[in-house]
């Protein structure tokens, strides 16, 4: 069995079948020929717009769904047929949640689910108080958590997720609900307890899912970009920006794009690949071009047809712009107007 | 933080999941005292209607401790029905029974855990029914031995929170239909056990097969212990003996806790195949 | 100045009879919403039957069966309501988005109850007529006073709601009552309403609570219109049908008066605290 990585999938395949009428059965595929592996100790992110799988990867590996097809292992372990050896070394938070007791207060809701996995009372609360510090929710420890805020509930969640020391820890969209400090206040924790100095046999790994570029960026050492249940592509984000370093990436800012539509613009010779958002009254292109000079192109096409262009930047390539490349259309975009692929 | 953090497995995990669910029923009721007051006292007046109804109809005064041992026995009832039975539809919905499958201990226990919580509310509002019931209508007690009536009292418990252990998986999967069973199921068990009158006066058959719940066999039993000889009525109300019934409720309480572990597995293989752990209905 | 109370009625009924039968079949519908109002009338029916021989003609049995068929909308339209609140709050937490809306939220939860009602009333109407069929309740169609049966049905409908409304802003204000609350109100009155048993059963301390309540006089009326000339039992035998009707209407003025102030109040104060939007975990 291999222990080298943390999480294991091979050809993982998830497909639910719905009935939307009596007589008629639709089939979803939430995931299809997942082949991945995360490292011991690697702090390792799936990134995707809203529908693309990772939540549904993520309850497989979490023991919470069973695969269709193919194998997932989680330390070693098949989820599948193994559940009871994973589940005491892999923990799980959600964005959003509202697990717990609203009638308990922060702290007892922490240490009832401590309680869950063994950890004696005195070793829980010592553990809660930490983590309560590091979260800066010290103060609310005895506030019951109904009377929490959203983001507060999400502190208390996220440090459910650390109280048990989990071997393998998924976070599923953890800083939703979170304002800007005190996702930063995670971001911080996450790395610095991934770093915590550890034998290999203890080295904790983090999977996380995310839709938020940003973070992926700046948290992970490798991403995995999934769109329609399938992994496009995998490797450290700058590896994966690398892959358009040639290309010339630009935003620009029109009046609406009225008799130009993105596959007239995609025609331009030069264009890999445009990507465009109308609203509040005007239109957000996103093109990567094989060279800088086509943009020339582009803006007399739009001089053309009547289109006035209010700002223009050139930029690095981001980890949006590597989904823009792999997909052909912005994360926002997918969110928007695809249905999940249906049979 | 400590990078090794010692863990309990095996009974010590059990006992610690056991305690650890039982601890949110215990004491997070506790500190609500108004819902406290409603859930004891305005069913306790509910309940003596009941027994002026009796009164209107110049029934023996036997059949007003009837009532008054019925309704208490009833708190278990309720709280098997919505707090065990359908638990795991409410742990659901607001995310903690995909925690609860996810974690290294077993469901079991959790169920556990929630019977025991349950059993010490449920026992708290009996014991009110039975103090208050008994001074305010004068209800004399005739208990033939009173070990015979705790050890009834214990396997009546026992059977019916095991049936609640094997109903809360069975329900994960009715869905909203669990909310209506449970309510549906409130009034038409108060008929068939005879929470109000003896089951005797059911047909035989009837009571045969409302005696798959253990409050029938429990109540029956407990009437005929602690009213021995029917009061000063004289009348025997018993359906079957105090001995019969408690062998029948030994049997139950293996029944339902056998059926509750194999449920809770069936429960748990069919819930991760089909994505049924983390869905919510509304 | 009446286009939004409408609208927040008429859609507020609209949605309470899609969420009560929108969870399984039709037919599966129809006999849960039968089952559980029989089977309480069943509890009354064996233990009567149990006392009396089985004498079912005498006017006690016809007062009982009645009384509490009719009390089928006292729970049904009470609780209703008052779920109503915790649903919408805790549940499927759109409470937030109709109080933001331009909707009278009393009548929105008014409507949720008058959805209730009109499920209410076909139990009412089977129970009544296994009453007729089975156990011959001395009720003619030819002889029912109809314009009193529908005036008091329709005053009744009125009542039913204020208390209802009552109800519901205990639920807004008291979340961890708030599922409970009304079911326990309306238990609790079936003792003081003369439902199943007249108001001098009570003990005479007692018998005030019942007299204040417009329930009483209701549930008289009901009786009294339907029973025609057959022999029955009175409550207020000295009492017409006109006073009684009068009385009815001044207790339900009174009741709504208080009602309003009620929920205005609790609507506030859970204002204040922050508790429209907020979901308990209850």
């Amino acid at each position: 069995m291999g222990r080298e990585f943390a999480v294991e999938t091979e050809h993982l395949g998830r497909i639910y079948r719905t009935r939307e009428k009596k007589t008629e059965k639709k089939t979803l595929i939430a995931l299809d020929d997942v082949t991945l592996e995360v490292r011991r100790g690697e702090l390792f992110g799936l990134l995707g717009p809203n529908g693309a799988g990772k939540t549904t990867l993520i309850k497989i590996l979490t023991t919470l769904l069973s695969p269709t097809s193919g194998v997932a292992r989680v330390a070693g372990y098949d989820v599948s047929r193994e559940a009871q050896h994973v589940r005491p070394l892999i923990n799980m938070v959600s964005g959003g949640e509202s697990s717990g007791y609203g009638l308990l207060t922060v702290r007892e809701n922490l240490w009832m689910f401590a309680q869950f996995y063994g950890i004696s009372s005195a070793e829980a609360n010592r553990r809660i108080a930490d983590l309560l510090e590091t979260f800066k929710i010290a103060d609310r420890k005895n506030t019951k958590s109904s009377q929490l805020s959203t983001g507060l509930r999400q502190k208390m969640n996220i440090a459910r997720g650390f109280i048990t020391d989990p071997q393998v820890l998924f976070l599923d969209e953890p800083t939703l609900g979170l304002d800007v400090g005190a996702s930063r206040d995670v971001r911080a924790f996450v790395r610095r307890w991934i770093n915590e100095d550890r034998t290999e046999d203890a080295a904790r790994t983090l999977l996380l899912t995310t839709h938020y570029m940003v973070e992926a960026d700046e948290l992970c050492d490798r991403v995995a970009i999934i769109n329609d249940g399938r992994v496009l592509a995998c490797d450290t984000p700058a590896r994966l920006k690398q892959r358009l370093q040639s290309d010339s990436i630009f935003r620009l800012e029109t009046t609406p794009l009225d008799g130009l539509g993105a596959q007239q613009i995609a025609a331009i010779p030069g264009v890999r690949k445009v990507a465009c958002h109308a609203g509040d009254g005007r239109a957000r292109v996103e093109l990567i071009l094989e060279q800088e000079q086509v943009i020339g192109a582009v803006i007399a096409a739009m001089e053309a047809n009547r289109i006035s262009l209010l700002s223009l930047t050139k930029h690095q390539p981001t980890l949006e712009d590597v989904f823009v490349e792999l997909v052909g259309r912005s994360m926002e975009e997918v969110e928007v107007t695809d249905e999940p692929a249906l049979t | 933080m400590s990078p090794h953090l010692h863990k309990d497995v095996g009974w010590r995990l059990f006992i610690r999941t056991v305690l650890g669910r039982a601890y949110p029923r215990v004491f997070g009721y506790a500190r609500e005292p108004v819902k406290l007051l409603i859930d004891v006292a305005l069913p306790l007046i509910a309940l003596f209607a009941y027994v002026f109804v009796y009164r209107a109809i110049h029934a023996p005064e036997v059949f007003i401790g009837y009532v008054i041992l019925g309704g208490a026995m009833s708190a278990y009832w309720i709280n098997v029905l919505w707090g065990m039975s359908s638990q795991f539809f409410w742990e659901r919905q607001i995310g903690n029974l995909a925690l609860y499958v996810m974690a290294p201990s077993s469901l079991m226990a959790i169920l556990l855990g929630m019977a025991i919580g349950g059993i010490v509310i449920a026992t708290m509002r009996a014991a009110v029914i039975v103090l208050l019931g008994a001074w305010f209508f004068h209800i004399k007690f005739m208990v033939r031995s009173i070990p015979m009536v705790g050890l009834v009292f214990l396997l009546t418990v026992t059977a019916l929170y095991a049936m609640g252990m094997m109903f809360a998986s069975l329900f994960l999967l009715f869905g909203r239909e669990a909310r209506h069973f449970v309510e549906l199921s409130q009034e038409p068990a108060y008929l068939l056990t005879g929470t109000y009158f003896p089951i005797k006066s059911l047909n035989f058959w009837v009571a045969s097969a409302a005696s798959l719940i253990p409050l029938t066999l429990g109540l029956d039993a407990m009437r005929q212990l602690v009213f021995a000889s029917g009061g000063a009525s004289g009348m025997t109300m018993g359906f079957l003996s105090p001995k019969i019934e408690c062998a029948s409720l030994l049997v139950l309480s293996v029944v339902f806790l056998v059926g509750a572990h194999q449920s809770l597995k069936h429960m748990e293989r069919l819930a991760v195949a089909e994505g049924k752990l983390t869905e919510t209905h509304a | 100045m009446l286009e939004t109370p409408w609208r927040s009625f008429k859609t507020a009924t609209w949605l309470g009879w899609q969420i009560e039968s929108n969870w399984t079949q039709p037919l599966l519908f129809a006999l849960y919403s039968i089952v559980k109002p029989l089977a309480v009338a069943g509890i009354l029916v064996v233990l009567y039957g149990l006392v009396t021989g089985g004498n079912f003609s005498s006017p006690m049995f016809a007062y009982m069966y009645l009384g509490n068929a009719f009390y089928t909308y006292v729970g049904a339209v009470m609780t209703g309501m008052a779920y109503a609140a915790a649903e919408d709050r805790e549940r499927y937490q759109t409470l937030r988005s109709i109080y933001v809306a331009p909707v009278d939220i009393r009548f929105y939860l008014a409507g949720r109850g008058v959805a209730r009602f009109v499920t209410a009333s076909v139990t009412v109407a089977i129970t009544i007529a296994v009453g007729i069929i089975f156990f011959h309740l001395p009720i003619r169609f030819w002889a029912v006073r109809w314009p009193l049966f529908l005036i008091t049905l329709a005053t009744g409908v009125v009542m039913l709601a204020m208390m209802g409304l009552m109800l519901s802003g205990f639920a807004l204000l008291l979340p961890e009552t708030s599922w409970s609350v009304g079911e326990g109100v309306a238990g609790a009155l079936y003792l003081f309403s003369g439902a199943i048993f007249p108001i001098d059963v009570l003990p005479r301390v007692l018998r005030p609570i019942g007299f204040a309540m417009p329930i009483t006089y209701w549930l008289e009326l009901l009786r009294r219109s339907l029973m025609g000339s057959a022999p029955g039992i009175e409550t207020f035998p000295r009492l017409s049908d006109l006073d009684l009707l009068g009385i009815l209407v001044s207790l339900t003025l009174l009741l709504s008066a208080a009602a309003l102030f009620i929920f205005h109040s609790c609507d506030n104060m859970a204002r204040e605290r922050g508790l429209i939007d907020r979901t308990s975990g209850h």
